[in-house]
């Protein structure tokens, strides 16, 4: 196990690698010349040549390439175009904010889809299940910008219980957390009920019933355990999504995340903060890929990698 | 007996340094519309930087609240017959932020590395005309220009034109945009970079009782709806932009204040006059008439606007007043029969801008024009597209027709509002002459106007160059905005300026 787990680390490089080279010239590929925007419509000819030349962009495109990727490989992601600062100081000071909103969403997320979709399962088709079913539908189906500024409307402005903007104290974490949180409790619900269902009809439920195990203990401990692949896939997926950013949210709190930050850079064509954050994104998704594939191990013994 | 002495005084002097902090904390939160690139007003191209920066620098000059050019840190000026010449007198006994004295040596540190291209300032543009900046005493400096330009004293009244502490620059440098250092009645306290810039009080100001406030916290909010609960939360004091929805909830809050304020932001669509149908006059006219600008104003900007008066918005020095285009779509389609386009024509119409506000203007104009005969297709371009495809390309690739779009002559005065977009060589991929409108009576207006001093005769270069883009209607004329912002009713003094920057000098808060 070990042994591959070290193996798939060692992985990693290569894929990263690719990826710096493929969104290096993607990112340059775009539209739009990040000297002029960043000289600003004022500008004239001159002005937009004067800051070409102090973002280096006036240097042949190989020649470019060679420097962002020996930078690289030193870990040295250059310096935002439009902020001047070290992107890696950029990024920094976004991820925790963004972080531990990911780490609250997916918890409650989490442990609210999992018990409405095994209420559901369980009470298949009585009451129980149409009312988890139509949550999980809202959940859904109510677009988290809309969601985000009711709740602000009704908590912040009208009740007054909860603060509007920033990420400072643990109060600041409610809002956004519900307002992401609640299309992630709806997808899991919903995985839940379908992964639980199909787990309930088999004959070892049927046996453990007979054996005269409590209820309880053969839908959370046989059941749901049993259940639990496609649910972490779906979790991992959705961590992963969650750590990007979620762009709307951070619009609506004002969240300091780094779904605002590559939005802001894409707009201004800020090459170093946009291969940085993709070079990002891509190292989380193969590391929690990674951390899924050790979890089904964990989950079904019966799975083993050489 | 003492010991009851000592301790009554004691009780007594700390319930008065209670008493003092607390009416000493006079701590504002502004929330504002978007994230400030630099604090180094050289450098920053955007309004709001320039703005926060206000707090913290002072230029030579500077514009009051109604844009009117006032003496700052000089006291006056004199300007050589040739218009080469500039001496100015600064006004004596003013501290920067670092306790070192504002004299004639630090004004020329600050020209001189703004006119040196090696610095790749992006505010180049406004000093590239100074030849020489020369100290006279201590007090006293002269500016040696290239060629006349007459427009230069606003220049140095624009906010890039700011006088950082020269023992500032020598330190930090390229670094100074993190570590501002100047004149102004605040000084630096932090800049969080994700999410506010903090100013506090600075004791040494110049201005004596000023300023009132204890700190300013400016803090970018990007969604307007999220700004207006901020207000009504009270985390915010003062709030600009609001979105135009939000106005009357509001105004119907009892501890809340909305004012709307002119502005120099106009809009307008330009037409490319180089390719047909808009190389006839009548075309153009015809397609200013077709527009119902009080429709336009209600349905896009909620009211918030004026039609356009004139190729430059009134409150710009040395704009003239003309009565906006009059909305008659009978005559439109009459010019376009003279024209002879009977059946109107097809045009792409693009816009700078792909907000709401610009799609909402983008759909109405189309309605409009469709109903004269002329059928528009709509692309909202987004800053990448805009720079890409418009900015970039000059006349003979360009693809602009029909191009909706705005412009604010941060300068206060006619030769910003007119030179980059109507002088010929002004032309994409130069600068924003989008309609590649080329008259050279207009062009001999602007340089005629640059060259000289005297007002009376730059009236009468402006008044002729501004008669004739409005009879050669290169642009459909739409409308000038109307500024909405709103604050706590206990901060007073607290003013949004036309050029969207704020104006701070005097304010207050109960």
């Amino acid at each position: 196990m070990l042994d591959y787990f070290l193996k798939r680390l060692l992985g990693l490089i290569p894929t990263l690698l690719m990826v710096a080279v493929l969104v290096f010239l993607f990112v340059h590929m775009m539209p739009g010349d990040p000297a002029r925007l960043a000289a600003g419509p004022e500008a004239d000819e001159t002005v937009v040549q004067l800051v070409r030349h102090d973002l280096g962009l006036d240097k042949p495109l190989p020649q470019q390439f060679m420097h962002f990727f020996v930078n690289v490989l030193r870990g040295d992601f250059g310096t935002s175009m439009v902020s001047k600062r070290p992107v890696s100081e950029e990024i920094a000071s976004r991820f925790m904010p963004t972080f531990w909103l990911t780490i609250t969403s997916m918890l409650w997320a989490v442990i609210l889809g999992l018990a409405v979709g095994m209420v559901s399962a369980v009470w298949r088709n009585r009451w129980p299940d149409h009312l988890g079913m139509m949550l999980a539908i809202s959940g859904i189906s109510f677009p988290a910008f809309a969601l985000g500024m009711l709740l602000m409307q009704v908590f912040s402005v009208n009740l007054g219980w909860l603060p509007t903007v920033g990420a400072d104290s643990w109060r600041h974490y409610i809002l956004p957390s519900i307002t992401l949180g609640a299309a992630v409790a709806a997808v899991m619900a919903r995985f839940t009920r379908a992964s639980l269902v199909e787990v309930l009809q088999e004959d070892y439920i049927r046996t453990a019933r007979a054996k005269g195990v409590p209820e309880s203990l053969v839908v959370v401990k046989h059941g749901l355990r049993n259940a639990m692949i496609p649910l972490v896939t779906m979790m991992g997926l959705q961590f992963g999504f969650l750590l990007g950013g979620s762009i709307v949210v951070e619009k609506v709190f004002n969240w300091p995340g780094l779904g605002r930050l590559l939005v802001d850079a894409v707009g201004m064509r800020d090459y170093p903060v946009i291969q940085a954050e993709v070079l990002l994104f891509s190292l989380e998704f193969i590391l929690i890929n990674l951390l899924v594939d050790m979890l089904y191990a964990a989950v079904n013994p019966t799975i083993r990698y050489q | 007996m003492k010991h009851t002495i000592k301790r009554n005084a004691l009780v007594a002097a700390v319930l008065l340094a209670g008493t003092g902090s607390v009416w000493a904390a006079k701590d504002v939160v502004i929330a504002v519309a978007s994230n400030f690139t630099t604090l180094d007003p050289y450098d920053a191209n955007d309004t709001l930087s320039q703005a926060v920066a206000k707090s913290l620098y002072q230029g030579l000059f500077g514009f009051d609240k109604d844009m009117k050019r006032v003496n700052v840190l000089a006291d006056s000026y004199e300007v050589s017959k040739d218009g080469l010449t500039y001496t100015v007198k600064l006004h004596p006994g003013v501290k920067f932020h670092d306790g070192t004295q504002l004299n004639a040596e630090a004004v020329k540190i600050n020209l001189d590395r703004a006119s040196n291209p090696d610095n790749h300032l992006k505010r180049y543009n406004l000093f590239k005309m100074i030849d020489k900046t020369e100290v006279v005493d201590a007090n006293r400096v002269k500016i040696m220009l290239k060629a006349p330009f007459s427009a230069f004293i606003n220049n140095l009244a624009h906010p890039a034109a700011a006088i950082i502490s020269p023992a500032a620059l020598a330190q930090y440098r390229k670094d100074i945009g993190f570590h501002p250092v100047g004149t102004g009645p605040y000084q630096f306290v932090t800049w969080n970079q994700t999410e506010f810039v903090k100013v506090k009080k600075f004791d040494g100001y110049w201005r004596p009782g000023l300023p009132k406030l204890s700190s300013i916290t400016w803090r970018p909010v990007v969604d307007s709806n999220t700004r207006a609960a901020m207000l009504q939360t009270g985390e915010a004091t003062f709030a600009f932009p609001i979105p135009y929805e939000q106005a009357k909830v509001l105004a119907g809050n009892s501890k809340l204040d909305v004012m709307t304020a002119s502005s120099i932001q106009q809009r307008y669509i330009s037409l490319n006059v180089t390719q047909k149908p808009f190389d006839n006059l009548k075309v153009r006219q015809a397609l200013n008439y077709a527009i119902n600008k009080t429709a336009l104003i209600k349905v896009a900007f909620s009211g918030y606007a004026v039609p356009a008066e004139g190729p430059v918005p009134p409150t710009i020095d040395f704009a003239a007043r003309y009565q906006p285009w009059p909305y008659d779509p009978a005559k439109a389609r009459e010019l376009l029969k003279e024209a002879g386009y009977p059946n109107g024509f097809t045009s792409p119409l693009w816009s700078s801008h792909n907000h709401s506000t610009a799609q909402k203007v983008l759909q109405f104009v189309q309605q409009q024009l469709a109903q004269v005969g002329v059928k528009v297709t709509v692309t909202a371009m987004d800053a990448g597209q805009r720079a890409a495809q418009v900015e970039s390309v000059g006349v003979k690739d360009t693809g602009v027709r029909m191009f909706y779009t705005g412009w604010s002559a941060s300068t206060g005065e006619a030769d910003w509002a007119l030179s980059p977009l109507f002088a010929s060589p002004a032309a994409p991929p130069k600068q924003f002459n989008t309609a590649f409108y080329s008259n050279p009576q207009v062009d001999d207006d602007l340089s005629a106007a640059l060259a000289t001093t005297d007002r009376a005769e730059k009236q009468k270069f402006y008044q002729d160059a501004q008669d004739r883009i409005w009879a050669d209607a290169p642009w459909i004329f739409l409308t000038t905005e109307r500024l909405l912002s709103a604050s706590s009713k206990q901060l007073s003094g607290f003013y949004v300026m036309p050029d969207m920057s704020f104006n701070f000098d005097h304010a207050d808060l109960q």
